[in-house]
């Protein structure tokens, strides 16, 4: 029985060994993870120790930052991962967008606030001058929940607006060309876009939202009810972007677009509709979500989508290019990651731990934790 | 004149000494083709005759460079597929002619998606033509057997109820035993009223099958007439049936 066992041992430890070790890292993480929550420490040199001291406030804290940066990010990914499947390329200018949409949603979220007591100019412009402070506009979920609503509705509006501009004045004329052009293009497009941002709203990056009360206790723990705001409003969108591919005609023909083009054109699905719907679902969910990343963070600045956009690739690649269930899952997973990985690394490294996990993922399952699961 | 006069003495089909290729490069010269309403037409030819050209040209899948197609008494040469469809032609291309990712079902309601509600009863149609799909309907069809994802691009393109379908190479693919089946279910497509035009591999059989038959080699008409004769002409068993 033994003899057995160390042979199977031994054959496991020769032909995958790359997954033993994977294992066994995975594992002692594990167990630091669980002896920092149980608060043991066991010193092995001067600067290094097992375990040590982790609330499970912290880690909850981590764990549902990771949940909410996650669900931003797969929002965004949806969209991309759209544009991959049915526009067949890979669309640089995707975090752009997300600007776009957290500028346009916001502006409009200053103005319905405080218009009237403030001047127009600087609250049309987000207080790019920084004339006036967050506290005098009072932008926040518990003093104008109206206004944060329009800002979401106007993020998407303006975002689509401005992706499908773009798609008439760049992408259509290339519509044929390969798939390396369009990106390149893309390319373009999102420096254009951002230097067009940086010239209308300004270059410094600024607070926005006014967090006074925004923290409450709810049921005993403690909330920010900007990130509940978003965490809901954005598994509502997600249930009503599946609703929307696998009930309606116009996600149906989305699907089978993404599977199978010269088809989709001989059974004569109209692709420019499709095209411009893709655009419309694609540049809407960025614009919000880009507006949510203000909101979480309170931060605002030109450089915020072109910053979150290698996250979102990471994301969409991990769960599977193409799939908007990948993007959601591929979006949680590098959002959990880039927070939790925060217990044993300092946060300069978070985003290369999360990229060594998307690496790992492909290492094992090439094509992505969806891929050949479900399309679009 | 009326319509129905038209009908009756006009050809369904008429392509008249077409011209078409791929970007510059031509591949059609001057080919002549009809197809009767009712008629069960097939093309046959060695491999780079431009059998499947031929197809494609009719459905504006290629570069027109001359010549006309009349379907119905409209011109239709130079339409893209996206209006030729509305006309009354469907096309099952010869690879990939399923959405893999939908199910089964979801392939026929595409079928119909010009139409402004997916026709229930036109689903239904399919599915007493081909009794197997309705149980595997929620099936993603990219899970199925090659002789079944057939009957699905079969049933999707059918979904429009159209004059003419055009069948590029149904029997490609197939395990042997499938192949008869699958021929027999287009002869009674056609005998439901649908005009065919079929490019086929398999010559024999297809020429067996059809009312009438052309042979394509380099691109142009070598031989015309009725199935049984071409099979029986010795110069077309020498050079392109393999004797």
């Amino acid at each position: 029985m033994g003899l057995t066992n160390s042979i199977e041992l031994r054959e496991l430890w020769e032909t995958r060994r790359s997954v033993v070790l994977l294992g066994l890292f995975a594992l002692v993480l594990c167990v630091d993870l669980l002896a920092r929550l149980a608060g043991v420490e066991v010193g092995l040199t001067d600067s290094y120790s097992f375990g040590g001291a982790l609330s499970l406030t912290r880690f909850g804290g981590l764990l549902w930052n990771g949940i909410v940066i996650g669900l931003i990010i797969g929002l965004a990914g949806i969209g991309l991962s759209m544009t991959y499947s049915i526009l067949s390329f890979a669309n640089f200018s995707h975090g752009d967008l997300l600007t776009t949409g957290a500028f346009g949603g916001w502006a409009a979220t200053y103005i319905v606030a405080a218009v009237g007591t403030i001047e127009l100019g600087s609250l049309l412009v987000v207080r790019a001058a920084g004339s006036v402070s967050p506290a005098d506009i009072g932008a926040n979920i518990v003093q104008t929940p109206f206004a944060i609503l329009v800002g979401i509705v106007v993020a998407a509006a303006v975002t689509i607006a401005v992706a499908l501009v773009i798609d008439r004045l760049v992408y259509k004329p290339m519509r044929d060309r390969g798939g390396i052009a369009l990106l390149i293009a893309s390319i373009g497009v999102a420096l254009a876009l951002r230097y067009i941002i940086q010239f209308i709203f300004g270059s410094r990056n600024r607070g926005v939202t006014d967090t006074t009360g925004v923290r409450v206790e709810l049921v005993g723990i403690s909330v920010n009810l900007h990130q509940l705001t978003l965490v809901v409003a954005a598994i509502v969108l997600m249930i009503a972007m599946h609703l929307m591919l696998q009930r309606t005609k116009l996600g149906k023909a989305m699907r089978a677009m993404a599977d199978n083009k010269d088809l989709a054109l001989v059974t004569g699905i109209p692709t420019e509709r499709v095209v411009r719907a893709t655009w419309v679902i694609g540049g809407g969910l960025a614009g919000v979500a880009g507006y949510f990343v203000v909101l979480d963070r309170g931060v605002i600045g030109f450089n915020l989508g072109w910053f979150l956009l290698l996250l979102i690739f990471a994301a969409v690649i991990l769960g599977g290019i193409g799939s908007i269930y990948g993007a959601i899952a591929g979006g949680l997973v590098i959002g959990i990651t880039y927070n939790v990985v925060l217990i044993w690394i300092p946060s300069d490294f978070n985003e290369a731990a999360a990229f060594a996990l998307m690496i790992l993922v492909l290492l094992y399952r090439p094509d992505g934790i969806f891929k050949g699961v479900t399309t679009a | 004149m009326s319509a129905d006069t038209q009908l009756a003495d006009d050809p369904l089909l008429a392509v008249h000494s077409l011209d078409a290729g791929y970007g510059d490069l031509q591949i059609l010269t001057d080919v002549d083709l009809t197809v009767d309403v009712g008629e069960y037409v097939t093309v046959v030819g060695p491999n780079g005759a431009g059998k499947s050209t031929v197809m494609k040209s009719v459905f504006g899948l290629t570069s027109y460079m001359g010549g006309t197609i009349v379907f119905n008494g409209e011109e239709i040469h130079g339409l893209p597929p996206e209006e030729i469809i509305h006309k009354g032609i469907s096309y099952v291309p010869q690879n990939d002619n399923i959405f893999t990712s939908l199910t089964v079902r979801e392939n026929l309601e595409m079928g119909a998606y010009i139409l402004d509600e997916t026709p229930t009863e036109r689903i239904e149609e399919q599915f007493d033509r081909f009794p197997i799909l309705r149980e595997r309907q929620r099936q993603r069809a990219g899970t199925m057997s090659g002789g079944q994802r057939q009957m699905v691009a079969m049933a999707r393109a059918l979904m429009l109820d159209p004059d003419l379908l055009l069948l590029d190479e149904p029997s490609a693919g197939l395990a042997p035993d499938l192949v008869d089946d699958m021929f027999d279910r287009i002869d009674r497509i056609n005998d439901d009223g649908t005009s065919i035009l079929m490019v086929e591999q398999n010559a024999k059989e297809a020429l067996r099958r059809c009312d009438r038959g052309y042979v394509l080699a380099q691109g142009e008409n070598r031989y015309v007439d009725d199935g049984e004769t071409l099979l029986a002409d010795e110069a077309v068993r020498q050079q392109f049936l393999g004797g």
